[in-house]
C-alpha cells in the first residue's frame, strides 16, 4: 500500500538501468529490517503468560530477531497482547505516536481484534479504533506456534521494502 | 486521576504500564532521591467489567470470563465460581471428581509460584538464567494440562457437578514422572536463589511487615503467612478433596521479603507431595452428575472462599430463580495486597532501588485485582 | 463443632447489640449475616472490631434492588482467631445514597469504598481519598453496576 503523498523522489530514476539498483537496495533493506523487529515491552492483558512462554527457551522468539526493548524511540513494533481497556488504549496510542517510522502493529489474541469473550463489556475496546493494525493473530490465548507464524507473516510484509503502518 | 499535592523537595516518579518490570499498572513514587516517602497505586488498566457481564450470561456460561480472570492459575479461581454455582443448583460432586479437581488446582498453584519466582529473580539481580529456567519448567506442567484438558492456559475444565473428562490412560505415571523431575529441579532453584549471598543481601530485612500490621491492613496469602499468621482456607473450610490430603500450612517468622519467598518455595514442595498422593490413591467412580445447561437456580445466596496462590478469594453469588445470576460479587486477593503495598512505605524504610523486589514479593496479579 | 461455635457467635452478637440491628442469621451453615439499622452502622462496626475481635477487613460491595427502590451495602469482615466471616448489611435509599465511611474502623476499606462510589454512586462521608479507582478519569457514562445502566454494548 503506497501512500501517494509520500512517494519519494529518487534522483536517478530516469537513467535506464537504475530500477535494478533500486530494487536491489530495497531488497537488502527489507531483508535487514525483517530480521530485527524490536517490539516494545508492553503487555496489556491476560495473554501475557503466553507471550512470556514464546520468549522463553522452548519456543524461542529471539532466533527470528525479535527482542523486546525498553526504550520506545528505538523500537519499531507494538505487539498488543491481550485485553485492551479504555484506560490502556490511550497509552497504546500515545506510544504508537512516539515510535519512529516505519512502524508496525500486531494484534495478538481475540480481545484486541473484536473484544473476545468480553464482547458486551462497557470497558473493553478493539484496538482497530485507535491504531492501524498490520497482522491479526487470533486465539484465546493463541498457541506459541501461532504467534511465531504471525510474526513470520509480518516479515513477509516487510520483505518487499514497502512502506507500511503509515497513518496520516 | 487527580493526584495529591507534593512538597517542593520531593520528586514524583511515574513507573508506568510501559516498563520491563512493572506489569499492567502505574505506580507513583514520591521520593527525595533515595528513600521512598509515599507510594500511590493507579489501578484499572485491565478493568473489563466482569461483574456486570456475568449478569448477562447463564451460570455455566459465566465460567468463560471467570477463567480469564487470572490466566496464571485459572483452576484456583474458577473452582470458587463453580462451587458456588453447584451449591446454588444443589448438586453433589462425586469423590473422584473432587480428587481430579485437587490435582488440577495444585498443578496451577505450582505454575503460579514458578511465575512469581521468575519475576523475583529478574528483579533482584537480573538473573535471566533463573527466569528462563522457570519458562522451561512450566512447559512440563503445560504439557500435562494439554493432555488432560486440551488447552494450555484457559481450559474451562470444571463443570457444576464434576469435571468435564476423565484422566486419560497413562496419565498417572506421567504425573509421577513430572513430580520427580520437578523435585530435582528445585534443588537448583534453592542453591541459585535462596542460598545465593547476593540474593540474601537484597532480600533480608527489606520491607518488614509485622503480624499485627498484616492483620490490620488485610493482607492475605503468602504475604500474610510470611509474617507468621497461619490462615489457609484449605484447612479452615476444606473444599474439593483437601480434607483427605495431608499437607502442612507453611509460615515463616522473619516477616521480610526472604520469608515470603521461602513460603512460596515450601508451598511448592507441599503441592508436589499432594500431586504424588493423588496419583497413587485416587478412587474410582463417576466423574459428573447429571445437569442441563439452562437449569434455573432457586432463589438464594451463597458465599464461597477458596485459597488461590495469591491469597483468599471470595465469591458471593445471588440468584433469583432465572437462568442468570442476579449479582456476583468477587473479592479478589490482589486488591487487598495492593493496599498493603501502598502502606509499606510508612511502615518500613524502603529505598527506590528496592521497589521491584518488594512488589514482586507481594506478587500481585493486576487482572485479578481489576476484574 | 463448627455449628456450636457459630451459634455461640450469634448469641454473643444478640447479647451485646440486639437493639441496634434488625436481624442476625446464619446462612449456609457457614457465615453470619447481620442487617443493621442505618443510624447505628458506625457503632455496630466498632463493637464488632473491639469487643468481638473482627479485625480483618476483607471487602465491601453493593447490590442494587431496583424493584424495591433501595440499594444495600455489604461489608465482609473476618476474625483472625475463629476465622469466621460476618457480612454486615445496611439498606440505603436509592435516590440519594449516603453512608459514613468505615475507614475510621477498618483502614483497608478505602479501596473498596472508592470502587463502590464509582460503580453505584454511593457517597461516603469523611473518606480520606475519594478518587476513581478502576474507571478512567474521563468516564462520563453513569454508574455501571446499577440495574438501569444503559451503557455501550449492554443489552
Amino acid at each position: 500500500m503506497e501512500n501517494e503523498d509520500l512517494k519519494i523522489e529518487r534522483t536517478l530514476e530516469n537513467v535506464p538501468g537504475a530500477g535494478l539498483v533500486y530494487n536491489i537496495i530495497d531488497y537488502i533493506d527489507g531483508w535487514a529490517r525483517k530480521y530485527s523487529i524490536w517490539p516494545i515491552h508492553l503487555v496489556t492483558g491476560c495473554c501475557s503468560p503466553e507471550f512470556m512462554q514464546v520468549s522463553g527457551s522452548r519456543f524461542d522468539m529471539e532466533r527470528l530477531g525479535i527482542l523486546p526493548f525498553a526504550s520506545v524511540r528505538q523500537c519499531d513494533c507494538i505487539m498488543v497482547v491481550g485485553v485492551v481497556s479504555r484506560k490502556m488504549a490511550d497509552r497504546v496510542k500515545y506510544l504508537y505516536e512516539q515510535m519512529g517510522e516505519p512502524k508496525y502493529v500486531v494484534a495478538v489474541g481475540a480481545c484486541p481484534i473484536g473484544k473476545g469473550p468480553f464482547y458486551d463489556s462497557y470497558s473493553v475496546v478493539a484496538i482497530d479504533e485507535y491504531v492501524p493494525v498490520d497482522v491479526y493473530i487470533p486465539g484465546c490465548p493463541p498457541r506459541p506456534e501461532a504467534i511465531i507464524h504471525g510474526m513470520m507473516e509480518l516479515q513477509e510484509k516487510i520483505k518487499g521494502g514497502k512502506r507500511l503502518g503509515v497513518k496520516n | 486521576m487527580s493526584e495529591p499535592e507534593i512538597k517542593p523537595e520531593i520528586m514524583r516518579i511515574s513507573w508506568g504500564p510501559q516498563h520491563p518490570m512493572s506489569g499492567q499498572t502505574r505506580i507513583l513514587l514520591d521520593t527525595d532521591g533515595e528513600k521512598v516517602h509515599r507510594i500511590i497505586a493507579d489501578l484499572g488498566f485491565t478493568h473489563r467489567g466482569i461483574e456486570k457481564i456475568l449478569e448477562n450470561r447463564s451460570l455455566i456460561g459465566g465460567i468463560v470470563p471467570i477463567d480469564r480472570m487470572a490466566m496464571v492459575d485459572t483452576s484456583n479461581i474458577s473452582i470458587g465460581y463453580v462451587t458456588a454455582a453447584e451449591k446454588a443448583y444443589g448438586l453433589e460432586v462425586p469423590e473422584r471428581a473432587n480428587w481430579i479437581r485437587s490435582l488440577v488446582c495444585e498443578m496451577g498453584r505450582i505454575n503460579s509460584h514458578l511465575y512469581a519466582f521468575g519475576l523475583q529473580a529478574e528483579s533482584t539481580g537480573y538473573f535471566p538464567a533463573v527466569f528462563l529456567w522457570t519458562t522451561v519448567d512450566r512447559e512440563v506442567l503445560l504439557d500435562l494440562f494439554e493432555e488432560l484438558t486440551g488447552a494450555r492456559w484457559s481450559y474451562n475444565f470444571f463443570l457444576p457437578g464434576g469435571v468435564y473428562k476423565d484422566l486419560p490412560e497413562g496419565f498417572k505415571e506421567k504425573v509421577i514422572e513430572a513430580v520427580h523431575y520437578l523435585r530435582n529441579r528445585f534443588q537448583n532453584y534453592w542453591t541459585a536463589m535462596i542460598e545465593n549471598p547476593m540474593f540474601e543481601m537484597r532480600c533480608n530485612n527489606v520491607a518488614v511487615l509485622k503480624p499485627e500490621d498484616a492483620i490490620r491492613l488485610g493482607a492475605t496469602g503468602p504475604s500474610l503467612r510470611g509474617s507468621g499468621v497461619d490462615i489457609d482456607i484449605r484447612k479452615i473450610e476444606p473444599y474439593a478433596a483437601y480434607a483427605d490430603l495431608d499437607f502442612d500450612v507453611i509460615t515463616e517468622d522473619a516477616c521480610d521479603v526472604m520469608a515470603r519467598t521461602k513460603v512460596r518455595f515450601h508451598e511448592i514442595g507441599q503441592s508436589l507431595n499432594m500431586m504424588e498422593q493423588i496419583a497413587k490413591e485416587i478412587p474410582e467412580g463417576p466423574i459428573k452428575t447429571r445437569f442441563t445447561p439452562f437449569m434455573r437456580a432457586p432463589e438464594g445466596e451463597h458465599y464461597i472462599r477458596v485459597e488461590t496462590s495469591r491469597g483468599e478469594l471470595g465469591i458471593h453469588l445471588f440468584t433469583n430463580g432465572t437462568t442468570n445470576p442476579y449479582r456476583v460479587k468477587i473479592n479478589p486477593p490482589s486488591l487487598r495486597n495492593m493496599y498493603v503495598f501502598e502502606r509499606l512505605a510508612e511502615l518500613d524504610e524502603i529505598m527506590v532501588a528496592d521497589i521491584p523486589v518488594v512488589i514482586n514479593s507481594i506478587d500481585p496479579w493486576y487482572l485479578d485485582s481489576d476484574r | 463443632m463448627l455449628k456450636t461455635s457459630i451459634s455461640n457467635l450469634v448469641k454473643s452478637v444478640e447479647d451485646i447489640i440486639s437493639d441496634e440491628i434488625e436481624s442476625v442469621e446464619i446462612k449456609d451453615e457457614k457465615y453470619v449475616s447481620i442487617t443493621v439499622k442505618y443510624d447505628y452502622l458506625l457503632h455496630v462496626a466498632e463493637t464488632l472490631k473491639n469487643n468481638l475481635g473482627f479485625t480483618i477487613p476483607v471487602a465491601c460491595g453493593g447490590i442494587d434492588y431496583l424493584d424495591e427502590d433501595k440499594m444495600q451495602m455489604i461489608y465482609y469482615i473476618s476474625n483472625p482467631k475463629s476465622r469466621f466471616i460476618i457480612t454486615l448489611r445496611v439498606d440505603i435509599p436509592r435516590n440519594s445514597p449516603q453512608l459514613p465511611s468505615l475507614t475510621q474502623v477498618w483502614e483497608a476499606m478505602s479501596f473498596h469504598e472508592r470502587e463502590a462510589h464509582e460503580m453505584f454512586g454511593v457517597e461516603f462521608k469523611d473518606h480520606p481519598n475519594m478518587v476513581p479507582l478502576l474507571l478512567p478519569p474521563s468516564w462520563k457514562g453513569g454508574y455501571p453496576l446499577r440495574k438501569d445502566f444503559k451503557g455501550e454494548g449492554i443489552k
